[in-house]
C-alpha cells in the first residue's frame, strides 16, 4: 500500500502529528530508530506552562496546546497523568518582583488568567518556601502530563484509527520521484511507500534532513534534571525561580545573587512533585553535543539552587539525575511547516523545552497544514524557510 | 574537594582485591571501596572448599581466601574504605562515594582516579510468579548471606527454585544450618550444577521435582510465605494445567542465575556487548581488561558471570595493566606478568560450562579488536561551549 504520510520519530511531536492525521481520515505510517519516546520525551520534566511563555504567538499557541491536553484527557482512554496544579513563578528582588509584574499584566491584559501573589500568599500556598521571597506570578491553568505516557496514549488512540507503528527502523534513504517529490521510506525493514513524509525527530530531524539535502539548524541543548527518594508532600505547585526566564530568553538580561558554581552552569531553580511522590528537580541546560552524561558539579549547582528555595531539600536525598537533549533553534521559535522545494515534506521539529508543551497544538496545525485547511494561527513565523531568508539576508 | 588517587577500585571481592594488590604492588596509590560491612565480596559466604590446581587455592575454603586477601591488601598499603558505596562516575574519572562514618552519619566524597578499576560484581535474577514479592521469597545467594555470614536461618521449611551450582550449594548449606529443604524445583529435564553438588542434596532424601516450575507464592494472614505451588512444565517451559501441587513451606530461594552489575560502565559509555553464556550485558574489554574508554577497567563477574578463582586472575591482570597505564611497570615486566594471569584464567576455562565461557569471552575480545581497536580517551565536558549561541 501507499501511505497517505509517514511520520519520522515517535516522541511527543510525531506521535501527536501521526495521531491527528488519523483524526483527518489520512492513512499514517510511524517510524522511529528507537522505541516510542525512546529520546528527549523520556528523558525532560513534565509540565506544560503559559507562564514561561513569550506574550503573543507564543502563549497563543502554549494555552491553545494546554486547553487541548484538558480534551484529551477526557476522551482518551489511556491515561497520561493529566494535573492541573499551576505554576508559581518566584521573585528574589524588587527588580524581579517589577519585571514579573509587568510581565503577568501584559499577559492578563491578553486575556489569560496569570496575576501576581505577594509574600503572604507565597507562604500559605507553598509552606515549605523560603521565607525572604517577595512573592510571584501565579497562574492556575498551567498542567503537568507524564511526558512519555503522552506518546504512548497518541500512539494507542492513533492504533484505533488504523495507524501503523515501526518502532526499532533505521531509515537509509528517502527516494524522491523525477520531480523531486516524497515517494517512498526505504529502511532495514524494507520499503514503506508514502506520499508525504513529517520529519519530527527533533534532535535528530538534521539528520532526516541531511537525507533530502536539507540542511536543518537543530542543535542538541542538555537539560538536567535530579530525583528525590519519596518524600512526604513539601510542594504542591509547578514552582519556578523568574530567573528561569533569563535562560529561557536571553534577551531578558537579570543579574542574579548567585554563587559562581549556580552561574557557570546557567542553573534556573524549577521544582515539581510526581505521582510516585519523588520531587524532580531542576535545571541545567547547556551545550555538549549529545552526550547526556550527568555531570557532578551540575547536579550541586542544582541542589545548590534547590535548597536556595526550598531549604527542606537539604534533609532528602538525591536519588538519581538525568539528562536528555532538547532541539534548540536559534530564535527560540519550532519548525512548523512544509518545505516548498520538496512536495510532500515536512517538518514539526525544533521545540527546544517546549515539545511537551506544544505537542497537541503541533499535531493540530500540522494536520491542518497537510489537508490544506486553514490552520488555527498564522504560523508563517514558523516555516522552515524563515531560515532560508536569513541566510540570504546575512 | 576532591581527593587524587593512582587508582580506584570500586568493589572488593576476589576481582576488586586482586586488582588492587597488583596495582599496589607496583607502587600506585589505590583506594578500594566497598558498600559492605568486610571486604572480600561473595568469598566470605562460600564455606565449601574450592576445586582447581594449588595456585587457584583448591582444597582452601572460600572466607580463609578471602582473609588472606585482605591481609595482602592492607600489607600492600592498599586503602580500603568499608560501607563506602560508590554512587556515581562522572566525566573526568570523578568517582562520587557516599561513605558511612564512625558516628552513623554519611559523607559524600569525590575521589579523582587516574584510572579506575570497576569490579561490581554480579546481581541475582529474580523470578516472577504470584506472589513473587511476599516476604520469605528471596535470592538464594541472600539466603546464603544469611546463613553464613550473619548466622540468621531466613525460614524453616525452604523451597529451592533452580538447580545450578548455586541452587545445589546453597541448598545443602541451609540444611547444615538446621533448615529444611523440602524440595529442589528445576525446570530443566535434569539438574543443572554438578554431580558432586547433586549428590549431597540426594542422599540428603531433598525431593527433587524436574521438568517443574513455581507458579505462586502462598501467603498467611500476615502476607507472608506459607506455600510454594508448583506445577509440570511442557517443552516450551509453560505450565501444565492441572499438575499443580502445593508444598507447604515459609520461605521461597530463587537460583536463577546471575547478571553482570554494569550501571558504573554504562554511566561512562563504555560500550557493552551481550553474551548470555556470561549473564547479560558486559563491558566489552580488550586484553588489559581496559574497557572502549582510556583508563576505565573491568574485572570478575562485571564483565560476565564466571567462578571467584577467575575473578580473581582477571583482577591480577587489570592491576597490572593500570600499573602499566600509570607508567608504574616496565611493558617487559607488565607483559609477562599478564600473560602468566592469563594462562591461568584459560586454564580455568575448561571443561563443558568453561569451554562456554572462554568462547564467549573470545568474542568480547575479538568484537572489542574489530569494533573498537584501541580504547578512546573520555571526553572531558569542558565549560559551557558558546558555539550555539
Amino acid at each position: 500500500m501507499i501511505y497517505d504520510v509517514t511520520v519520522i520519530g515517535a516522541g511527543a511531536i510525531g506521535t501527536s502529528v501521526a495521531y491527528h492525521l488519523c483524526q483527518k481520515g489520512f492513512s499514517v505510517a510511524l517510524i522511529d530508530h528507537g522505541d516510542i519516546a525512546n529520546g528527549s520525551s523520556s528523558h525532560c520534566d513534565a509540565v506544560a506552562l503559559i507562564s514561561d511563555k513569550a506574550p503573543g504567538l507564543d502563549t497563543q499557541m502554549g494555552y491553545a496546546s494546554i486547553q487541548h491536553y484538558g480534551e484529551l484527557a477526557k476522551t482518551f482512554s489511556y491515561d497520561f497523568e493529566y494535573d492541573r496544579k499551576g505554576c508559581l513563578y518566584v521573585c528574589e528582588t524588587e527588580e524581579e518582583y517589577a519585571a514579573a509584574s509587568a510581565y503577568a499584566k501584559r499577559q492578563a491584559s491578553d486575556g489569560y488568567d496569570m496575576h501576581m501573589v505577594d509574600a503572604q500568599t507565597l507562604q500559605e500556598m507553598e509552606p515549605f518556601l523560603a521565607k525572604d521571597l517577595l512573592g510571584g506570578i501565579w497562574t492556575p491553568g498551567d498542567i503537568a502530563v507524564c511526558p512519555y505516557k503522552v506518546c504512548f496514549a497518541f500512539v494507542e488512540e492513533g492504533k484505533k484509527q488504523g495507524l501503523q507503528v515501526y518502532p526499532y527502523t533505521h531509515i537509509s534513504r528517502i527516494r524522491l520521484s523525477a520531480d523531486h517529490a516524497v515517494e517512498a521510506v526505504e529502511t532495514d525493514r524494507g520499503d514503506i511507500l508514502t506520499k508525504r513524509v513529517i520529519n519530527c525527530a527533533g534532535v535528530w530531524a538534521p539528520d532526516v534532513g541531511r537525507l533530502v539535502g536539507l540542511e536543518i539548524p537543530i542543535q542538541p541543548r542538555k537539560g538536567m534534571n535530579l530525583i528525590s527518594e519519596p518524600t512526604e508532600r513539601i510542594v504542591w505547585h509547578k514552582v519556578m525561580e523568574f530567573g528561569y526566564m533569563m535562560s529561557k530568553f536571553e534577551s531578558i538580561n537579570f543579574r542574579r545573587n548567585v554563587s559562581p558554581l549556580v552561574e557557570e552552569y546557567n542553573v534556573a531553580f524549577n521544582i515539581e512533585y510526581t505521582k510516585a511522590d519523588n520531587i524532580l528537580l531542576g535545571g541545567y541546560r547547556g551545550f555538549r553535543g549529545f552526550d547526556v552524561r550527568s555531570e557532578l558539579e551540575a547536579m550541586q549547582a542544582i541542589a545548590e539552587r534547590g535548597i536556595r528555595f526550598y531549604p527542606c531539600l537539604k534533609e532528602i536525598n538525591c536519588i538519581r539525575s538525568y539528562a536528555g537533549v532538547r532541539p534548540y533553534v536559534k530564535d527560540h521559535l519550532p519548525i512548523v511547516s512544509a518545505v516548498d522545494t520538496i512536495p510532500g515534506f515536512y517538518i514539526a521539529a525544533g521545540h527546544e523545552g517546549d515539545g511537551i508543551c506544544l505537542s497537541p497544538i503541533t499535531g493540530k496545525l500540522m494536520a491542518q497544514l497537510v489537508a490544506g485547511e486553514p490552520t488555527d494561527f498564522d504560523i508563517q513565523k514558523l516555516s522552515f524557510s524563515r531560515f532560508a531568508n536569513a541566510q540570504q539576508t546575512a | 574537594m576532591i581527593l587524587e588517587k593512582d587508582v580506584v577500585v570500586v568493589g572488593a571481592g576476589p576481582a576488586g582485591l586482586a586488582a588492587a594488590i597488583e596495582a599496589a604492588k607496583a607502587g600506585a596509590a589505590v583506594l578500594l571501596v566497598d558498600l559492605n560491612l568486610k571486604a572480600g565480596g561473595q568469598l566470605f559466604k562460600q564455606i565449601h572448599k574450592f576445586f582447581g590446581s594449588r595456585a587457584h587455592y583448591s582444597g582452601t575454603r572460600g572466607y580463609d581466601i578471602g582473609k588472606k586477601l585482605v591481609k595482602e591488601a592492607t600489607e600492600s598499603q592498599v586503602e580500603i574504605w568499608l560501607q563506602s558505596t560508590a554512587v556515581g562516575v562522572f566525566p573526568g574519572n570523578k568517582v562520587s562515594i557516599e561513605r558511612i562514618l564512625q558516628n552513623g552519619g554519611k559523607k559524600l566524597y569525590t575521589v579523582h582516579g587516574k584510572t579506575i578499576i570497576l569490579a561490581t560484581g554480579a546481581s541475582e535474577n529474580v523470578v516472577r510468579f504470584k506472589g513473587w514479592t511476599r516476604p520469605g521469597v528471596m535470592g538464594a545467594g541472600a539466603a546464603q548471606t544469611m546463613v553464613n555470614v550473619d548466622h540468621v536461618k531466613p525460614g524453616q521449611k525452604i523451597v529451592m527454585l533452580g538447580s545450578g551450582n548455586v541452587g545445589l550449594i546453597v541448598s545443602y548449606q541451609l540444611m547444615q544450618a538446621g533448615c529444611d529443604v523440602v524440595a529442589l524445583v528445576e525446570a530443566a529435564p535434569k539438574i543443572g550444577g554438578y554431580a558432586v553438588h547433586a549428590a549431597k542434596i540426594r542422599r540428603a532424601g531433598v525431593p527433587i521435582f524436574t521438568k517443574h516450575t513455581i507458579v505462586e507464592a502462598l501467603g498467611d494472614a500476615e502476607g507472608k510465605v506459607s506455600g510454594a505451588v508448583i506445577a509440570e512444565v511442557d517443552e516450551k517451559f509453560q505450565p501444565i494445567p492441572g499438575t499443580e501441587q502445593t508444598i507447604p513451606c515459609d520461605t521461597i530461594t530463587l537460583a536463577a542465575g546471575l547478571k553482570p552489575v554494569v550501571e558504573l560502565t554504562r554511566l561512562m559509555n563504555c560500550a557493552s556487548a551481550f553474551e548470555p553464556v556470561l549473564g547479560g550485558f558486559i563491558p566489552m574489554h580488550n586484553q588489559d581488561m581496559e574497557t572502549s574508554v582510556q583508563g576505565i577497567f573491568v574485572a570478575g563477574d562485571a564483565t560476565g558471570v564466571e567462578e571467584a578463582s577467575v575473578a580473581l586472575e582477571e583482577g591480577r591482570i587489570a592491576g597490572v595493566a593500570a600499573a602499566q597505564a600509570l607508567g608504574l611497570l616496565s611493558q617487559e615486566d607488565a607483559e609477562s606478568q599478564k600473560q602468566f594471569y592469563w594462562n591461568r584464567v584459560n586454564s580455568l576455562r575448561s571443561g563443558p560450562f568453561g569451554e562456554k565461557r572462554l568462547a564467549a569471552k573470545q568474542d568480547v575480545l575479538q568484537c572489542y579488536q574489530e569494533q573498537i581497536h584501541t580504547p578512546q580517551p573520555e571526553v572531558m565536558i569542558g565549560g559551557l561551549a558558546s558555539g550555539a549561541d
